[in-house]
């Protein structure tokens, strides 16, 4: 019944009562011509499977999309894809619902994962007339979340908003600055990874509190975990 | 692309790194990565069967086994190691738990699709049955796991393989009221080299051998129309068809049997002969224990005891672990010991009273490694008037000597702080020891309590138990609640700082010959022996070994109890690390010492003592608070 209900009412969702072991997750990057919403595109998109805090390392998803914009400007030193790179990729319409299917209902996981969802939610809304609807988890949130909690002991040397990279560093995840989709949703997969066993040991170990921890990050307060 | 890294960290580890591009391929299908915070639980034994196959990427790992509700250390594995090639080719429960001893990242390699691959490429079979059978060790691998701890390769074979897969299932049994001769008969009718008897009720009441129908009845010209129970041998040790073959060793040489009967579900399922464990393992702690009972001399007995260095080697290249191997060692020594005493006594007639010969230090705590000093006494009884007296003085004056030079002869050094039966002092009668024991303890002075200490720890060895008890039992009552001694040995036990330096660096030998060593016998055993022996006087416990006595104490004792684990493995790897060490030097033809080289050690190694010292740091701390105003 209560499995009916939560589908009912949940429905790409989920089960939030359910452990983090149980959770069907998609750990993804972008990179874009630039950060502006309404006139920047994406020109890559890496994705990796996880289960729980499992990696699904064959399960993974990259795409190079032509972004029918002109490539210019730094961002092109910053993920390195070239205009000649893009020409014979396919243009988003393809790769989106390509990427979607592979999704499927996995939660999304990323590195200030908000720019990212706003790029989908962009195209998704262009092209299909529905939001891009799959749950998310800010990396960045959960780092947070954590070291309000000193769970990093010396986490005060990462700075307010440390990247991707200064993190994966600390927890020693190899980890080279290459700004390639693929890679870097391979490095928050593995970043995710470590968060996952850090939280167990704050006591937290349902998909709902996870959820609440990854989109609001240092809001919520130990102790108030919710007894789904 | 995140492919290509982990191929090329498969292209470092066999048997990966021999298999042909494609069907690695092949393997690495729906490979996966997990993170394991230090001290999780990998996988469980008995737990469900494994799906994958794990890599150690990142990490490390112990395998253990639960042996009466204590954890067995099986062995250690690092990075590069595999984890289940176990259920890859036979049973698929787990036999071990893994636990991740720090934080660990796994690769898991699907077992259907390496069972695949091993079905289709004839290559790819050979390759991963020689891993599992003979564990490669390739570069990468012996660096970080064995490093300067190169033993033959041996196959770990008796730890982990089960008494059911070496026992034989076609066992004879008759009834046992049958005559010598029917029971010959069956035997030969059956071609069985034994035959075990069944009462009315089908339990297994007894055994006949063939050496029981050479030696009890051809040897003695016994009436072959005699009931067979009266040649045939009541102590019947048996041994579960589940458990591994060490333990089954074990017994065997505990109970100086030469047959386990094998039981599964409680019933009679096999029987398991010392000859199929040799056939299973070329050199055999057995064999050597044979060989000692069968010497008639004490010059007879000098090869022998040579021999069991290769029992080190035995059962360290079986990954055994510490408490295990000083387990087999203990019980060969004592028999080496006894055998030499009942030579003695048989060259100087019966002794006039009877007596017990007592084993203290680390003979007494069953933690001999290599062959150690001699650490003995004598409890003899009282002697009931003043010639009886002297008789015995002479008689243990006599018979102690020549003991001593005769141990000397098969390996124990004489002990140099002449803590030895052939010393007056330490040859006495019960009352006397009465006596020590109340001196002892009534003034502490230094050497008082270094005494009732050192003597806590003793055991009986050969004689008569009932000497070495009653001694016991007056021991711990003048010990019980003296404060003022117990304070002592506390000061005794926090003597030895352990060697972590400000900066978590180990603190080493400054200069002289062990410059920039490690003594891990007075650093990192010594204290820990105190401290729990220290614990041991605190509550009374009477068993002497370490292990043992955190057993005891686990729950008894406020920082035993919190602490047991962790004190347990210190003990464990410290002392494993010291036999292979000791070890390492005999096979190159040096004497054994204690002192190592912290920087030779493989990071792990490291990281493991200092954890070991860290927490013997800890203990030390507490018991310094608990004894505050008596140390100082």
């Amino acid at each position: 019944m209560v499995t009916y209900i939560d589908r009912l009412f949940n429905n790409r969702k989920p089960r939030r009562s359910a452990t983090i072991e149980s959770l069907d997750a998609v750990s993804l990057d972008l990179e874009l011509t630039g950060l502006d919403e309404r006139r920047d595109a994406i020109v890559s998109i890496g994705a990796v499977k996880m289960s729980g805090g499992r990696i699904l390392l064959t399960d993974t998803f990259y795409r190079l999309v032509n972004p029918k914009i002109p490539l210019c400007g730094p961002s092109i030193t910053i993920h390195g894809i070239t205009p000649s790179d893009v020409q014979a990729s396919k243009g988003i319409e393809e790769v989106l619902q390509e990427l979607i299917d592979f999704c499927g209902d996995g939660v999304i996981i990323g590195h200030c994962v908000d720019i990212d969802l706003a790029f989908l939610g962009r195209e998704t809304k262009r092209l299909t007339g529905r939001p891009f609807r799959n749950k998310s988890i800010d990396t960045l949130a959960v780092y947070k979340w954590l070291s309000d909690r000193h769970y990093h002991s010396d986490s005060i040397s990462l700075g307010t908003n440390p990247s991707l990279y200064e993190i994966a560093k600390h927890f020693a995840i190899p980890a080279s600055v290459s700004h390639n989709a693929i890679m870097d949703a391979y490095i928050t997969a593995q970043l995710f990874q470590r968060f996952i066993a850090a939280l167990a040991c704050c006591g937290v170990e349902r998909i709902g509190d996870l959820l609440r921890i990854g989109n609001q990050g240092g809001a919520i307060k130990s102790g108030e975990f919710s007894n789904f | 692309m995140i492919l290509d890294d982990i191929v090329l960290f498969l292209r470092k580890v066999p048997p990966f790194q021999f298999l042909s591009d494609g069907a690695l391929t092949s393997a690495i299908r729906g490979i996966a990565s997990e993170f394991y915070p230090k001290g999780a639980v990998i996988t469980k034994k008995d737990g469900p069967g494994e799906a994958y196959l794990f890599v150690i990427r990142k990490g490390g790992a112990k395998r253990s086994l639960d042996y009466e509700g204590q954890e067995v250390l099986v062995d250690y594995k690092g990075e590069g190691d595999v984890i289940g090639y176990h259920s890859l080719f036979g049973e698929d429960v787990p036999w071990t738990d893994v636990k991740a001893v720090d934080d660990t990242i796994c690769y898991l390699l699907r077992k259907d699709q390496i069972k695949k691959l091993i079905d289709t490429d004839g290559e790819a079979k050979n390759l991963f049955s020689k891993s599992f059978l003979h564990p490669v060790t390739n570069d990468a691998v012996m660096e970080l796991q064995y490093k300067h701890f190169t033993y033959s390769c041996g196959d770990k074979i008796l730890f982990n393989t089960r008494v059911g897969a070496v026992a034989k299932r076609n066992l004879s049994t008759a009834p046992h009221g049958i005559s010598i001769r029917e029971a010959a008969r069956i035997m030969t009718e059956r071609h069985t080299g034994s035959l075990i008897f069944l009462d009315a009720g089908g339990a297994p009441v007894g055994i006949v051998t063939d050496s029981d129908m050479r030696d009890k009845v051809v040897a003695q010209g016994k009436d072959v129309n005699e009931p067979v129970n009266t040649v045939m041998s009541h102590s019947l040790k048996s041994v579960d068809a589940d458990e591994y073959c060490y333990e089954a060793v074990l017994s065997m040489v505990k109970n100086n049997v030469h047959h386990l009967i094998v039981m599964k579900e409680r019933h009679l399922w096999g029987i398991l002969t010392n000859h199929d464990l040799m056939l299973l393992q070329g050199t055999s702690p057995l064999a050597i224990v044979k060989d000692i009972e069968a010497q008639s001399s004490v010059n007879g007995l000098i090869p022998v005891s040579g021999k069991i260095n290769g029992v080190y080697n035995m059962l360290l290249s079986d990954g055994a672990k510490a408490g295990n191997v000083l387990r087999i060692i203990t019980e060969i020594n004592d028999r080496l010991v006894r055998k030499v005493i009942t030579l003695i006594e048989k060259e100087l007639g019966p002794p006039p009273v009877a007596y017990v010969w007592i084993g203290f230090g680390s003979e007494g705590r069953k933690e001999q490694t290599f062959k150690t000093d001699q650490d003995n006494a004598i409890i003899y009884s009282d002697p009931v008037n003043e010639a009886d007296a002297r008789e015995a003085q002479d008689y243990f004056a006599r018979f102690s000597a020549l003991v001593r030079d005769a141990l000397f002869k098969v390996g124990f050094p004489p002990c140099p702080a002449n803590y030895m039966a052939s010393n007056p002092m330490w040859r006495q009668p019960l009352k006397s020891w009465k006596k020590y024991a109340a001196n002892w303890t009534a003034t502490p002075t230094p050497e008082a309590v270094l005494n009732a200490v050192t003597l806590f720890d003793f055991r009986a060895i050969c004689g008569e138990d009932g000497l070495a008890d009653a001694f016991r039992v007056h021991l711990q009552s003048h010990i019980a609640d003296n404060r003022l001694l117990i304070g002592k040995a506390a000061s005794l036990a926090i003597k030895n700082a352990p060697p972590i330096g400000f900066l978590k660096t180990f603190v080493v030998e400054k200069s002289g010959e062990h410059k920039d060593m490690l003594n891990l016998k007075v650093k990192g055993v010594s204290p820990i022996v105190d401290l729990v022996r220290l614990f041991a006087l605190e509550k009374g416990v009477g068993t002497t070994p370490t292990l043992k006595r955190i057993a005891a104490l686990a729950d008894t004792h406020s920082i035993v109890k919190k602490y047991a684990e962790e004190l347990i493995h210190a003990f464990e790897f410290i002392m494993l690390l010291r036999i292979q060490h000791q070890y390492e030097k005999i096979r190159n033809a040096l004497p054994p010492d204690n002192f190592i080289r912290p920087d030779r050690l493989t990071n792990l190694q490291k990281r493991t003592v200092k954890e070991a010292f860290q927490i013997i740091s800890k203990i030390q701390g507490m018991v310094i608070e608990r004894y505050r105003e008596m140390i100082w």
